[in-house]
């Protein structure tokens, strides 16, 4: 009965139904839905299932905040789904590149209404401080709509939880009547982004290609960088040749029956086309051996591109040997060393893909860290990223006038993008890939029985953002290629227009799990350059942070293992609960959970709290021990760990030597490498510790080696915190516009995942002219393919795991 | 002969240990000690508690870094004032900065238009800001300091995560709160420069009557 009737004819039995319906009953369809709103949004709240999804750094803050110290299960969100369709919440949690954007858009489409999205922390609100990297998109919310943003680098897991309560504090205000997925329209889906000369927004296309078309394409820079010409040859001593390179460029001179081999400083510059003849002489020299290429890397002068090779002997112990080739600027094309040294592969690939170096003969040159078809080789030093500002920080916008000014503000696109002139994305083609679509044509053309299959870049074991393209025959592996870049945040080129100390937090973001030993690494080689020793009580207390960052790496990355095997995630978690403990100590020293920034040159930050000795004396020697003899009791002689460990992913020793495989690969393999031992940095030649290896080099060895490591720090920790002297933890005064010497030096560390190596070419000035990073993560997935050949799809997840990669390192 | 399935069951009893303390060390947590508010984990205590977060923290220890904060000599809910503050606008921060998120406007006195010692505009875009901490270690004024609020969740980001002078300034009482050892320090550095100071300063009063 409607109102209006009622209105006309009041009879009393009227009269009363309206009484009843207003007191009683509840008659208005809005009031109804308010009183349904309550637990529609009560439902939705409690049960806010996030994407099994991580990106970067936040990521690990992520899955520490599902372990069981913050459990994120109290609010109904434990359940974290590794398909879309069954997630109802995004957590962006890390920086979102250019190369990944379309996968996580494509995986938004994919998630079901309804849908919210999470962007946790400063890259993925707004690029944070990689924004300026060419590879960086500035922020998801330019691609999907966002509930809540997390400031934070990275945020907290109590932070994460304070953002989860903020969203479900929004939807308890939705009300059912207006929330999007009851609309009559439907949403349309976001357009996927494209991948041309630089990433194109379809919804920007129109625009894209008027203002390609007419206006100018870039930003006019004030200021250009400045390049330097490589150093000059210096043939004699007197000109300042080492004399051991004096010594080595005759005896290779006359090897090789001709003047090609010229000394440099403290290296040998070679003529190109000798450059193959050279490098099989050095590895099969009798004295030398030089059987292990340690790092690959090349620079950009005004006269040529520079090629760099770290070589170094795993069965004589001695200095490294450092060869260098020019190229010229024109056409810059060189031999390619990866048949004297395989584990030059991945590296040449990365010069080709930032330098444009061609190496010739090599057996597959395409673009590593960036996608086919990007415009530009972008570590060169004419190359602008799109929100360039000047060569080198400190900019001075910032101080004085410095009015706040986004980045986005001062480029003709907006956005961090720059397209070449003419362009048009209706017209681009994607430049071919061997695996194209499958259509109902190409399934007719298949020949045999093998197909391809895609790992990753989201996948849950992939531990990041990782691709693995596999050739499988029925269950078996007949090939595979690694393909990464999906997190290259552009660390090299952004270090290059930082200042020296500027550098130390990016290190913090390299392999985020051990951010303390990346410190170490770079403090190692820019003191070389400047002369500085650290005090004593400093040496000390980075042995004792290194050695913490050991364990707890090794503590994350078994356990992640057997969550690779399939043992989800109870092992996980037990070893996570030993992995807390050091970050409070971690956070208790520098401040900070994960992003440490703790070392500096010639001594760390500040000193080590009051509370942080008895802590860590009781976590070393009563706490630690014990954990680990518990996770050794439950695990190690697990009949199912041992069937699915054993004889899986095995690396010959000569292979793992080849491919340049580093750390608890290389000594999973039998080879007794150690760069603590083969060249002790900071004060390692005062510790006894033995160097763990095991002669199978299969998954499991791996697995045994990082056990044995953890006792073998445990023993370094016990012997430095006994010795732990006082006194000052800075040498020198502690200055924030430091200039380094001219000069270039390569300085490593034995990290966690292996040798974790920096390169640094200084021209005088406050910032570095070249920084390159040897990335033991990137190098030791060389031997991927060799390794899992012939083995299952599941055991490709177990070897991948037990190589343990970190992809902030891996893509740099 | 070996049995199949006997270590497999030996690594069980480790996580029946775990199952069976989630329950004697978790309930006796529990009572003990509800809702204690602030709560740390010491290495001697068996497991890892989880943190009853929000109804209890997890302590941040003082060197905790999150946002920088401005300070100014004050107490808690007073305006901050260009007497009071302590930037004196030399820029260090903004120069140290690694991703340089740091915005400085140097203020100019309004009579004579000459440059003073004092910021007129000051920006962190939180967006960018990698919490790495050097602006305050490096400035020279105690001026600029790490603060420890991380709950900052919130709806959008192009307003709420640019903060401004005003929205940047916390008084000297909350930093003594959140840093009281670092304040302390400071306060006995600080007097020992003021000693300092009237030493010097009497030592000169004593050799001037002569003159």
């Amino acid at each position: 009965m409607s109102e209006q009737k009622i209105l006309f004819r009041p009879s009393e039995e009227q009269l009363l139904e309206q009484e009843i319906r207003r007191h009683i009953l509840i008659a208005k369809w809005d009031k109804l839905i308010e009183m349904v709103d309550p637990i529609y949004n009560w439902g939705r709240r409690s049960s806010l299932w996030p994407l099994q999804f991580g990106l970067a750094c936040c990521a690990i803050e992520m899955i520490a905040t599902a372990a069981s110290r913050f459990d994120i299960a109290r609010f109904g969100a434990e359940l974290f789904r590794a398909s879309p369709r069954q997630a109802d919440l995004m957590i962006v949690s890390g920086t979102v590149t250019k190369k990944m954007v379309p996968m996580i858009v494509r995986l938004y489409n994919q998630m079901p209404e309804p849908k919210y999205v999470i962007s946790m922390g400063a890259c993925a609100t707004a690029g944070g401080p990689f924004k300026e990297g060419y590879n960086v998109v500035s922020g998801i919310d330019k691609f999907l709509p966002v509930d809540v943003y997390i400031a934070g680098c990275p945020p907290t897991p109590q932070a994460l939880l304070h953002a989860l309560m903020t969203l479900q504090k929004k939807i308890d205000q939705q009300t059912i009547k207006k929330v999007r997925w009851y609309q009559k329209k439907a949403e349309p889906e976001i357009p996927v982004p494209m991948l041309g000369p630089d990433l194109v927004d379809l919804r920007r296309s129109e625009e894209i290609k008027a203002r390609c078309a007419s206006a100018e394409v870039e930003a006019k820079p004030a200021q250009l960088p400045v390049m330097i010409p490589a150093p000059k040859l210096t043939p004699t001593e007197a000109e300042g040749a080492a004399p051991a390179s004096v010594e080595l460029s005759k005896r290779l001179n006359t090897a090789i029956g001709r003047d090609a081999v010229a000394p440099s400083g403290s290296s040998l510059v070679i003529q190109p086309d000798a450059l193959v003849q050279v490098g099989k002489s050095l590895k099969l020299h009798p004295d030398l051996a030089l059987d292990y290429l340690s790092n690959l890397t090349c620079s950009d002068y005004q006269d040529c591109y520079e090629v760099v090779y770290h070589l170094c002997s795993t069965k004589k112990p001695g200095p490294m040997v450092t060869l260098k080739v020019r190229a010229d600027k024109g056409n810059p094309h060189l031999p390619s060393l990866s048949s004297v040294w395989p584990g030059a592969d991945f590296q040449e690939r990365e010069v080709w893909d930032l330098y444009g170096v061609r190496f010739d003969g090599h057996p597959n040159l395409k673009r590593i860290l960036m996608w086919e078809g990007f415009e530009g080789h972008p570590m060169r030093k004419d190359y602008l990223e799109p929100y360039y500002e000047g060569p080198g920080k400190i900019f001075p916008s910032r101080w004085k006038e410095g009015h706040h000014q986004r980045a986005e503000e001062r480029v003709p696109f907006a956005d961090n993008v720059k397209y070449p002139k003419g362009f048009d994305p209706s017209q681009w083609t994607v430049p071919k890939e061997e695996f194209s679509p499958v259509t109902s044509q190409s399934l007719q053309q298949i020949e045999g029985d093998t197909l391809v299959v895609n790992l990753g870049p989201q996948h849950p074991s992939t531990h990041g953002v990782f691709r693995m393209k596999v050739r499988v025959d029925g269950e078996r592996i007949l090939a595979l290629e690694p393909v990464m870049g999906y997190m290259h945040r552009n660390h090299e080129k952004i270090g290059e227009r930082n200042t020296y100390l500027m550098i130390f937090p990016y290190t913090d973001r390299l392999d985020y799990i051990c951010s303390m030993g990346n410190n170490f690494g770079y403090a190692v080689a820019v003191e070389k350059l400047l002369g500085v020793k650290p005090p004593e009580r400093a040496e000390y207390i980075r042995v004792i942070m290194a050695e913490l960052t050991r364990v707890l790496n090794h503590f994350w990355s078994i356990g992640f293992l057997l969550n690779d095997l399939g043992a989800f995630f109870t092992p996980a978690l037990y070893a996570l609960e030993e992995r807390e403990l050091i970050l409070d100590l971690f956070e208790m020293a520098s401040g900070s959970r994960m992003m440490c920034n703790y070392m500096r040159f010639g001594g760390v930050a500040a000193d080590l709290p009051e509370e942080f000795l008895p802590f860590c004396n009781s976590l070393v020697n009563d706490r630690l021990p014990k954990a680990i003899e518990q996770l050794d009791r439950y695990l190690t002689r697990n009949e199912i760990l041992l069937n699915r460990c054993r004889r899986v992913g095995v690396l010959p020793r000569d292979a793992a030597i080849a491919f340049s495989a580093a750390g608890p690969v290389l000594r999973g393999s039998g080879v007794e490498y150690d760069v603590r031992r083969a060249e002790p940095y900071s004060i390692y030649d005062r510790f006894d510790f033995k160097i763990p290896t095991f002669p199978e080099g299969d998954v499991y060895a791996r697995y045994r080696i990082r056990i044995a490591e953890m006792w073998e720090s445990l023993k370094i920790l016990k012997q430095a915190l006994k010795e732990l002297p006082g006194g000052e933890i800075q040498a020198g005064k502690k200055l924030w516009n430091i200039r380094v010497p001219a000069g270039e030096s390569y300085g490593r560390v034995e990290n966690p995942k292996g040798e974790l190596g920096f390169y640094v070419v200084s021209d005088g000035t406050d910032h570095p002219y070249r920084y390159h990073v040897r990335a033991p993560s990137f190098i030791n997935l060389t031997a991927l393919e060799l390794m899992c050949k012939g083995h299952m799809v599941a055991d490709v997840v177990a070897i991948l795991g037990s190589i343990d990669i970190v992809l902030g390192e891996t893509d740099r | 002969m070996r049995i199949y399935g006997l270590e497999l069951l030996r690594g069980l009893t480790i996580t029946l240990g775990h199952f069976i303390n989630s329950y004697t060390i978790g309930f006796r947590r529990t009572f003990r000690n509800r809702m204690r508010g602030q709560v740390r984990q010491h290495p001697a205590d068996k497991g890892v508690f989880t943190v009853q977060y929000p109804d209890e923290r997890l302590r941040v220890p003082e060197r905790f870094r999150v946002l920088p904060v401005l300070i100014f000599d004050g107490k808690k809910g007073e305006q901050w004032k260009q007497e009071t503050e302590r930037c004196t606008a030399c820029g260090i921060c903004a120069k140290v900065c690694p991703p340089q998120c740091i915005w400085i406007v140097q203020g100019k006195d309004p009579a004579t238009a000459k440059p003073v010692a004092k910021a007129s505009e000051f920006f962190i875009d939180a967006d960018v800001c990698m919490n790495c901490g050097f602006c305050a270690e490096y400035c020279p004024f105690d001026a600029i300091k790490m603060d420890h609020n991380f709950e900052l969740g919130a709806e959008e980001r192009h307003v709420s995560h640019i903060f401004d002078i005003n929205k940047l300034h916390v008084s000297t009482e909350y930093y003594a709160e959140t840093h009281p050892k670092a304040w302390g320090e400071e306060q006995v550095r600080r007097k020992a420069e003021a000693d300092k100071k009237a030493a010097t300063a009497a030592a000169a009063k004593k050799e001037a009557p002569p003159a």
